[in-house]
């Protein structure tokens, strides 16, 4: 690789890092009043939490959308296709449905949260597991059945929601809209360990995305055991999923945008470029776009449905932009 | 045929026979009421459901010559909603028929645009195909929340979202039975859709006119959808699953298909109301609950089916020469 | 390279029927034969690509299943047809990859120079910094090939390497070929459907037919008009040019 697009590409990593700090900024100190110690105290606590949150979430659905198209190969899918969004609401209206609104398992934040991806780990792995065997590996096959899967989850948990309590039924919506109030520093902690838990035990998967873009033969003649590896990155973009979702709830498309924008401004097949890039772009359009929700729509769009209108149409751009998918 | 047809007729009256019985129909004047504005428009709503769905299905996945390809895959049902919250919107206190009609509009221009969109690319597996077409839907239902929550409309759509047949009822119906002449009139062009469906190249050799042929057709099936969106609401896969399952038992002409298709589709959609008003007895589950996942199985146990045995379980656009592979020429027939 | 009464089937259909021939080493082996013969088939079972339903891929002294994947890359290259590669990559990146087996993503001053090498052997100095999916047909396999070149192995795979090539582009790649043997030592095995280029630039010929080996020997052996008729089911005439038997059809 020849040093000057390298080179290029660092200091574009670098003037997103910057937007990115400044969108931060922005959001923190936006309408804050500065002469009122106390207030500016308060609007601190309150805020602070939200955008480490979004950060984390960004890091991981850039992250994981990114890893996920270079497994499948194409760049206009993304992660939300494989159904772990409806699978989280799915497991988390399950345990409201079983144990009730006051169990300690649904009205404990740090509990729930823990429930809810443990839970999530463990139907993931069996489920993509046993659909990988079956499929026999072809990926593209995981991918439908995935989607097939989403409207199945969902279904199932429609119909839990009309048989419910409509009380509990009230206290279970609150928790399911994506947005970023609410939130338990010790999840952030907790989350945190668990991304962590995941890179680690995929460094080695990691780095071998660069071979896997190549496509399976060539991999395999590289000496990838592409199977295998191909299975457990999976597996960890759908944590890495999980994580997001159960945090801040479903959010489609965005990975799609931040993975294809990362793409476009860098050019390059590096991952170790793109992944970060991605992330940055998820951080940026969070962060912004629950700026705007704030201030101009003042919380009356959720920034979900922003991304997902705008994400749509960028990728109705992709997609007619070109000519091979 | 005749059998499929016999099961039809007894599971309708088993399905009648829910609440009000059977042997006071004979003077009751009340029950007859009942009867005639509940209970068979239900009835009626349902076989238009389950052969409307079921034939637009099949003649998208002709035209297309996907096997992956349905109302649901291919952004039908989401622009008809769309076109219903716009009906809403500018005109809030419009007839169910100009609603329909917003919903038909947006129906077809939102089938015309997807295909339009699977013609310009290549795919370079069929599979693709639904997945961009539910990514398409997607983008469709984004916009249409958005409108939703902008105008506070959420409550109002929910009911479209998930199909059902409880508020089927005299006089709120009728339009489903717009799906009767589009039927016919997809019997009567079965043909030229197969025709079609075999590549640009090949109809034209043929003398047919490709795009107006596949446009007329799109139209057919986007129209057929929409009526049911109107009166039933979103109910999915039946035009996925039914028309696959038939095509593993008879092949795929669609003229020798269509009937079967059609009449399995009644009974699908028939099984599945039963189920949804016996389950919690004096409460009833929507029908697209049940059919999400009962379909949504179906669908994976057929896809298995067909990694497993090959391509003889489900005939995926093998002909490689339709819209969605966009390839010209012929060449695509040799199996690999 | 042995291999011993290698079986696969799909669904229920038996394509490949009890294979069994050895190759010999530092000679160039095409694998012939008619559509459906079996012949790909093979080529992807004795690179591992497919795994084998029975029999034995005997790769120096064990079973081509038994090899770790990392090991078998240092030993081993296969060029398929499907490169539809996506990424933005430049020649010499794809070049680089050759290196992945010995050191991962780490690229060495010692695999520079390898690269380097690889790229002049390949004449593409002038392309290096071009992205494939920018170049011709013939230049993409060119350099496909230099990616070979640099992973280093003693046994090249080639399945149909002239496919979708013109003739120029094609002949070249089949003086390629012959190259990589005569000058760098290596076992090649082919796969052609053109027995000409076959017959002019290797070494052996192994001839399917319904998923079994029909003939396998030296080309003179190989190519007579009672062989080729029998095998392809239509009239041969076999000339002799600049010593090699070619064959006419029709």
């Amino acid at each position: 690789m020849n040093t000057a697009a390298i080179r290029a590409n660092r200091r574009r990593l670098l003037i997103l890092t910057v937007i990115v700090l400044f969108c931060a900024a922005a959001y923190m100190l936006v309408e804050v009043d500065f002469s009122n110690p106390r207030l500016f105290a308060y609007a601190m606590k309150l805020r602070a939490p939200k955008l480490i949150v979004m950060l984390i979430t960004a890091f991981s659905i850039g992250g994981a959308s990114l890893v996920f198209q270079s497994i499948i190969n194409n760049t206009i899918v993304t992660p939300c296709l494989l159904g772990m969004n409806s699978l989280y609401t799915l497991i988390h209206t399950a345990v409201v449905f079983f144990l009730g609104s006051a169990s300690a398992a649904a009205s404990n934040a740090n509990l729930s949260f823990a429930v809810d991806v443990v839970l999530m780990g463990i139907a993931a792995t069996v489920i993509y597991s046993w659909i990988f065997k079956k499929t026999k590996h072809n990926v593209l096959y995981v991918l439908l059945v995935g989607t097939v899967l989403t409207s199945f989850f969902g279904s199932i948990q429609t119909t839990l929601t009309r048989v419910m309590d409509p009380n509990e039924y009230d206290s279970l919506m609150n928790t399911l809209v994506a947005s970023f109030s609410n939130i338990n520093s010790e999840i952030i902690v907790f989350s945190l360990i668990l991304l962590a838990a995941v890179i680690f035990a995929l460094r080695k998967e990691l780095a071998l995305l660069d071979v896997l873009t190549l496509g399976k033969e060539q991999a395999i003649n590289l000496g990838v055991d592409y199977d295998r590896c191909i299975r457990r990155l999976l597996l960890g973009v759908a944590l890495c999923i999980a994580v997001a979702t159960a945090m801040v709830g479903p959010i489609s498309f965005l990975g799609l945008i931040i993975a294809n924008l990362s793409r476009q401004l860098l050019k390059t097949y590096r991952h170790t470029h793109l992944v970060l890039g991605s992330a940055l772009f998820g951080m940026i359009v969070l962060v912004g776009g629950q700026l705007i929700v704030e201030h101009i729509y003042s919380y009356s769009v959720p920034v979900s449905v922003f991304i997902t209108v705008g994400g749509g149409l960028y990728f109705l751009y992709l997609l007619l932009t070109r000519k091979k998918v | 045929m005749v059998l499929l047809l016999v099961a039809s007729v007894i599971s309708l009256f088993i399905g009648v026979i829910e609440l009000p019985l059977q042997e006071l129909l004979s003077g009751n004047l009340h029950l007859w009421e009942i009867f005639l504005v509940s209970r068979l428009p239900r009835l009626l709503a349902i076989l238009c459901t389950g052969v409307g769905m079921s034939v637009a299905g099949l003649i998208m996945q002709q035209l297309c010559s996907n096997k992956f390809v349905s109302p649901t895959t291919g952004a039908t049902i989401s622009s008809a909603q769309l076109g219903i919250l716009l009906a809403l919107l500018f005109m809030p206190s419009s007839t169910l028929w100009t609603r329909a009609l917003f919903a038909f509009a947006a129906a077809i221009l939102g089938t015309w645009i997807f295909v339009w969109f699977i013609q310009r690319i290549q795919f370079k597996d069929a599979v693709m195909v639904p997945l961009v077409g539910i990514m398409c839907g997607n983008v469709i239902g984004g916009i249409t929340s958005y409108l939703a929550y902008k105008y506070e409309m959420t409550q109002a759509l929910s009911s479209w979202l998930v199909g059902h047949f409880s508020l089927v009822l005299k006089g709120r119906y009728e339009i489903v039975g717009l799906t009767v002449p589009l039927v016919a009139l997809a019997f009567v062009f079965a043909n030229h859709f197969n025709i079609v469906g075999l590549g640009k190249d090949f109809s034209r050799n043929l003398g047919v006119p490709y795009n107006l042929v596949l446009f007329s057709g799109l139209t057919i099936s986007a129209m057929i959808t929409a009526s049911i969106v109107v009166v039933v609401g979103s109910i999915s896969y039946i035009g996925l699953i039914v028309p696959n399952v038939v095509a593993m038992y008879k092949g795929d002409r669609i003229r020798g298909t269509l009937a079967d298709t059609a009449l399995f589709g009644a009974i699908f959609v028939l099984v599945c109301d039963m189920i949804g008003r016996v389950v919690i007895f004096p409460y009833e589950l929507p029908i697209e609950l049940i059919v999400g996942i009962l379909g949504s199985l179906i669908f994976i146990a057929l896809l298995f089916c067909r990694l497993k045995y090959g391509r003889r379980a489900i005939r995926l656009g093998g002909t490689g020469t339709g819209c969605c592979s966009a390839m010209p020429g012929l060449k695509g027939g040799a199996e690999q | 390279m042995n291999v011993q009464e290698l079986k696969k089937q799909y669904d229920g259909k038996t394509v490949v029927d009890g294979v069994s021939f050895a190759i010999p080493k530092g000679k160039v082996t095409s694998l012939i034969g008619p559509n459906g013969a079996g012949k790909s088939t093979v080529m992807g079972m004795i690179s591992r690509l497919i795994a084998h339903d029975s029999g034995v891929v005997d790769f120096e002294g064990r079973d081509i299943g038994k090899w770790k994947s990392r090991e078998l890359s240092r030993r081993l290259a296969i060029l398929t047809q499907s490169n539809s590669i996506q990424m933005k990559l430049t020649v010499r990146e794809l070049v680089a990859f050759g290196r992945f087996p010995y050191s991962g993503n780490r690229v060495t001053l010692e695999d520079q120079k390898i690269i380097d090498r690889a790229i002049s052997y390949m004449e593409l100095e002038g392309f290096q910094d071009r992205f494939i999916d920018e170049l011709s047909g013939g230049q993409r396999q060119r350099a496909m090939i230099a990616m070979v070149i640099a992973q280093d192995t003693e046994y090249v795979l080639l399945d149909e390497p002239t496919n979708n090539l013109d003739i120029y582009h094609a002949t070249n790649m089949m003086k390629i070929v012959r190259r990589l043997c005569d000058e760098l030592g290596k076992t090649v095995i082919l796969v052609l459907h053109e027995i000409n280029y076959a017959a002019f630039y290797s070494d052996y010929i192994c001839a399917f037919k319904d998923g079994k080996i029909a003939r396998f020997g030296t080309v003179e052996g190989v190519m007579t008009k009672e062989n080729l008729s029998q095998i392809y089911q239509v009239d041969f005439e076999i000339l002799t040019i600049a010593g090699k038997p070619l064959s006419i059809y029709y």
